[in-house]
């Protein structure tokens, strides 16, 4: 009897302590990410030219209609899963490889810790400069191409040609972005028991075995996790393309954001950005509920 | 134990972050002593305020040189300008898209030249034309027509660019090109297109390519490229500002992209040129830009030499970029008189030297060669822009859709390009269908916002 | 046995040596910014076809020296620290307690929480920068200290990530804490949130570079000198035609230095958190 009133009387604050704990985070969220969003799917059904303002005009689902007809639409689409698809895989396991080569605490693991993350501490501005130049299709200005020329290989156009752009952006953006995951891993690592390494060790298992059978299976959880946030920085890819092939050549670098930017600020269609922003919304938040489901089941 | 620190930690940080915040609040206000590139003036105070992007030190101290010079002489009607650290033009464009929205826009805006037509055609800056009646005739007819939209007076501008065929005289001879010949051309017999390509030819070695064509992805190749289409018979867009159709896709046009393709598809010219290309010796020549004198004087290593901007076989008109950022004054301006008072002072013929001494551009007043400061550009490469400005520089179309189609008529360049790079041809048909679409995209734009 | 013991060595060379290469492959675009940041401007696009480019020529502090002369460097500094430091105060506390809600406490429509951070971690920012703005204003807080943090609190990546790391502690901690008589608010603070110093660690270290990065939003929201933040400054030099590389370089030297401190100070929380602090045992 007392343990049961001492059960509910825990339900109850729990419940409570639910509600408390949650409020402030759900409020601001509502406050500055769900307003605006609505603002968004506000503004999508009207034509409104971003110099003025005060002079939109509602033109009912126009922008939809558009829409469907844009082909420069679907493309960024197709560009975004395509980007996200490749460089989510690529990405994740190279960010797993670096975490596993500085978990264990060493001499100098903090130094090889700094470089693995020294991408991300660098301005994509000037990473992206960096690299536009490294893939310079000149053997004569380019980096790599200078390598392949004295490698007897013919010098190849990275980013001029629309067959490999998309591909130089992904291998320069799982190499810059892979130092975030990196830490993400380095933190679901630190919280595998010990003991347990110790156990497989004394069991005669190989490092891959404990690899496999300590690491891989403590470390579900943090691999769901960072898969699902990749995949969604993935799907947000902008700053690439917008330095280094303003989504060219022939739109193959052109992504969703990239296009939605362009659109409401470089070309002032702000309406038509939104109705863009409101589908792509919507078709992003449908693939990550139906992962996280996927996912969270068991 | 550990919660306590944990806590104690916590409420350090918070205490310390407000704290600091509370101290650069109270730095905040005395902001005006400025080498430094941000406020100069009070912007509490002030009437008129001024936003122009952030530049070099020598213009940052011309500003709070002459807001001081002005502020002493009028204390009533003080002005303020703040500095705007843009990343790129499109990120200043989004500033000012912004403060539109919440009517908060100072009473003064730079913007660049050809973009003066979007924000007059949008009614976000207001005519001027009366405060520069009796001086206009002084400025530059490049810089008139730039600024002037629908009859009016809507910007002004201190400064000017441009944009001619500079050439590596060390390279040229190397390769046995006639650079006497070059050095003597004037603006009446200035270098052809073929004459280009030949030099090109020529000079495209192991080591270093023909030319340099300039390949920013942006407002660049509108910009430097646009006197090609003139020369050869078509603008981008018509004098009316209405329609692309005929023009940016016009058999001349067609031709003209064909011809510059080419050199590209020929590995005359790089497709992706690194920044300073020419400079570095990686190109022979280059079409390159009025501000890349100060940096050759500077730093090349090697004899070089600039000649006008080439002209279309066909024709031989002498036509050359120009346009520079311009001050106009915006619809949220509060004491027009005021402001445009200032402005005409601001853009005085002795300001407008110093200024463009600072910022090492050509001036727009004639009268402005006069003053000491200017006397380099008397004669050599300055002089040569100087010429070309005051004979044959022809404005970007003056359109409000213009950002729509130099956004894509930049992206259409680079599928151009990319194409002729990849294939080592060029293909008439697909340069035209790029063609079409800038021109049907622009036709949009101007149907949906500017056409009735 | 001393077969072993030479054995031993030669993987301990092994592997410093293949960490240093890969590392040095990480850490090149730094290399090549600082070398850059010494060089003339003249000098900074040459030789890009050999690894010369990576050794600064003639080299100089005289763009360093620019840079302090054109930017109070100090203030930009104590700007971008304050505002960074005050989101992420909040940003640790008010995300973590709402990752803990989600991961351990049993209410009505806690799923329905969870599914709207999932979703609304997607929407990008660059979507929604005119209606953020037009809300600012309307709330009167274009241009000030509110507006660069109250937006930027909660943040559905921080709300996931601390979810994901709570839901790994073991249900019997915080039960045997409960029947210690601890309420659930207490067991958070007394006892989960000590043993988590690598996640809250983690989260500050990537939302601190997140914020560092941070141009778009300062800038379309902040006008003048007495806010400006780093990126800003560091945007100033690029200034109109030409673009002059050698100082945006050295400011984005000086830019990254605090970061990397950061980066090496926090790292010391990176400790074998749950395992080594007794939950098991």
């Amino acid at each position: 009897m007392a343990k049961t009133e001492q059960m509910s009387g825990r339900k109850r604050d729990e419940r409570i302590a639910g509600y408390v704990f949650s409020l402030p985070a759900v409020a601001l969220l509502i406050a500055f990410l769900v307003v605006p969003i609505i603002y968004t799917v506000y503004y999508s059904v009207f034509q409104y030219q971003v110099m003025r303002p005060n002079d939109i005009t509602f033109i009912g689902f126009e922008n939809y209609h558009k829409l469907i007809t844009d082909s420069d639409f679907w493309i960024s689409l197709k560009n975004t899963f395509y980007f996200t698809i490749v460089v989510v895989p690529v990405q994740c396991t190279l960010a797993l490889a670096l975490a596993m080569l500085v978990s264990k605490k060493f001499k100098g693991v903090s130094v090889f810790r700094t470089m693995y993350f020294s991408p991300q501490l660098t301005s994509m501005v000037v990473i992206a400069v960096l690299w536009t130049v490294l893939y310079n299709s000149n053997p004569n200005t380019g980096l790599i191409n200078a390598l392949l020329v004295n490698l007897g290989l013919e010098p190849i156009n990275f980013l001029t040609n629309e067959r490999t752009a998309m591909n130089s952006i992904i291998f320069m953006s799982a190499w810059q972005g892979a130092g975030y995951q990196m830490m993400i891993f380095l933190a679901g690592l630190q919280g595998i028991p010990r003991d347990q390494y110790e156990a497989a060790s004394v069991d005669g298992a190989t490092p891959w075995q404990q690899f496999w059978f300590v690491t891989i299976p403590n470390l579900k959880g943090t691999i769901k996790y960072v898969i699902m946030i990749t995949m969604i920085q993935a799907m947000k890819l902008f700053t690439q393309p917008y330095v280094m092939t303003q989504g060219g050549p022939r739109n193959s670098t052109k992504t969703m954001v990239y296009y939605i930017y362009t659109q409401g600020f470089q070309k002032g269609n702000f309406g038509y950005a939104c109705s863009v922003a409101a589908v792509f919304f919507v078709i992003v938040v449908a693939m990550s509920l139906i992962l996280q489901k996927i996912t969270s089941e068991e | 134990m550990k919660r306590k620190m944990l806590c104690s930690g916590l409420a350090i940080m918070m205490a310390s972050s407000l704290m600091a915040c509370g101290s650069s609040q109270s730095t905040g206000g005395d902001a005006s002593t400025g080498t430094e590139g941000a406020t100069q003036g009070d912007m509490d105070d002030a009437v008129i305020t001024i936003w122009s992007p952030s530049d070099k030190e020598s213009i940052e101290n011309w500003w709070a040189e002459k807001i001081d010079e002005w502020n002493t002489a009028h204390p009533d009607m003080k002005a303020a300008r703040e500095a705007i650290d843009r990343s790129d033009s499109y990120a200043y464009d989004n500033k000012i898209a912004t403060a539109v929205t919440s009517n908060s826009l100072p009473s003064i805006f730079f913007v660049d030249g050809p973009q003066v037509s979007y924000y007059a055609a949008n009614e976000l800056i207001v005519p001027i034309t009366d405060y520069f009646s009796d001086s206009i005739d002084d400025f530059d007819p490049a810089t008139q027509a730039q600024c002037t939209y629908d009859g009016e007076l809507y910007a002004i501008s201190a400064t000017q660019s441009g944009v001619a065929f500079y050439y590596n005289k060390d390279l040229l001879k190397e390769c046995g090109v006639d650079t006497d010949d070059l050095d003597s051309r004037t603006i009446d017999n200035p270098i052809t297109w073929s004459e280009m390509a030949e030099i090109a030819e020529k000079c495209t070695t192991d080591s270093y390519v023909g030319t340099h064509i300039i390949m920013d992805h942006g407002e660049g190749i509108p910009y430097a490229l646009e006197p090609m289409y003139i020369s050869e018979g078509k603008d981008y867009i018509s004098d009316d500002g209405t329609t692309a159709d005929g023009y940016v896709n016009s058999d001349e046009s067609v031709k003209t992209t064909a011809f510059l393709a080419d050199l590209i598809a020929k590995g005359y010219a790089n497709v992706d040129p690194i920044t300073d290309e020419f400079l570095n010796g990686a190109c022979a020549t280059e079409l390159g830009g009025s501000w890349d004198v100060a940096t050759l004087e500077a730093n090349a290593t090697f004899d070089w030499g600039v000649t006008y901007y080439p002209v279309a076989d066909d024709t031989h008109k002498a036509v050359s970029p120009c346009g520079d950022w311009s001050a106009a004054v915006s619809k949220d301006c509060e004491n027009v008189e005021a402001t445009g008072e200032f402005l005409k002072w601001l853009m005085n013929t002795e300001n407008v030297a110093s200024y463009a001494d600072a910022i090492a551009k050509p001036a727009t007043r004639a009268s402005a060669y006069d003053e000491e400061c200017m006397a380099s550009y008397a004669e050599g490469p300055r002089a040569l822009f100087v010429e070309q400005l005051q004979n044959s520089a022809a404005p970007r179309p003056r359109t409000p859709s213009y950002a729509t189609f130099s956004t894509d008529y930049a992206e259409a360049m680079s599928n151009i390009f990319s194409e002729a790079a990849s294939t080592k041809a060029v293909d008439e048909s697909y340069i035209k269908e790029q063609l079409d679409s800038v021109a049907d995209s622009f036709a949009e734009d101007y149907n949906t916002y500017y056409a009735n | 046995m001393k077969s072993l013991k030479t054995q031993k060595a030669l993987q301990k060379i092994l592997f410093y040596a293949g960490n240093t290469i890969i590392g040095i492959i990480f850490v090149s675009p730094l290399i090549w910014m600082i070398s850059a940041s010494l060089k003339p401007e003249a000098k900074i696009f040459a030789n890009m076809n050999s690894i010369q480019t990576f050794v600064p020529e003639d080299a100089s502090f005289d763009n360093f020296i620019e840079v302090f002369r054109r930017v109070d460097l100090m203030n930009v500094f104590e700007n971008t620290i304050t505002y960074i430091l005050l989101i992420l105060v909040f940003d640790l506390l008010i995300n973590s307690i709402c990752g803990y809600a989600l991961a351990k406490f049993r209410f009505k429509g806690r799923k329905l929480i969870l599914s709207f951070v999932v979703a609304l971690m997607v929407m990008p920012m660059e979507a929604i920068l005119l209606p953020m703005y037009i809300e600012m204003s309307q709330l009167g807080w274009v241009n000030s200290l509110p507006a660069l943090v109250v937006p930027s609190i909660a943040k559905c990546f921080s709300i996931y990530m601390f979810y994901n790391f709570f839901k790994d502690i073991p249900d019997d901690l915080l039960e045997a804490a409960s029947i210690d008589g601890s309420s659930p608010i207490r067991t958070f603070f007394s006892i989960v949130m000590p043993i988590s110093k690598t996640v809250y660690a983690t989260v500050f270290i990537l939302d601190f570079v997140a914020h560092w990065n941070d141009f778009m939003w300062p800038f379309l929201i902040m006008t003048g000198k007495e806010n400006r933040t780093i990126q800003l400054a560091v945007q100033s030099f690029f200034g109109t035609q030409p673009v002059h590389y050698s100082a945006i370089m050295a400011s984005l030297v000086l830019s990254a230095i605090p970061m990397i401190v950061m980066f090496i100070f926090m790292q010391k929380y990176y400790v074998e958190g749950i395992a080594s602090s007794g939950i098991k045992g």
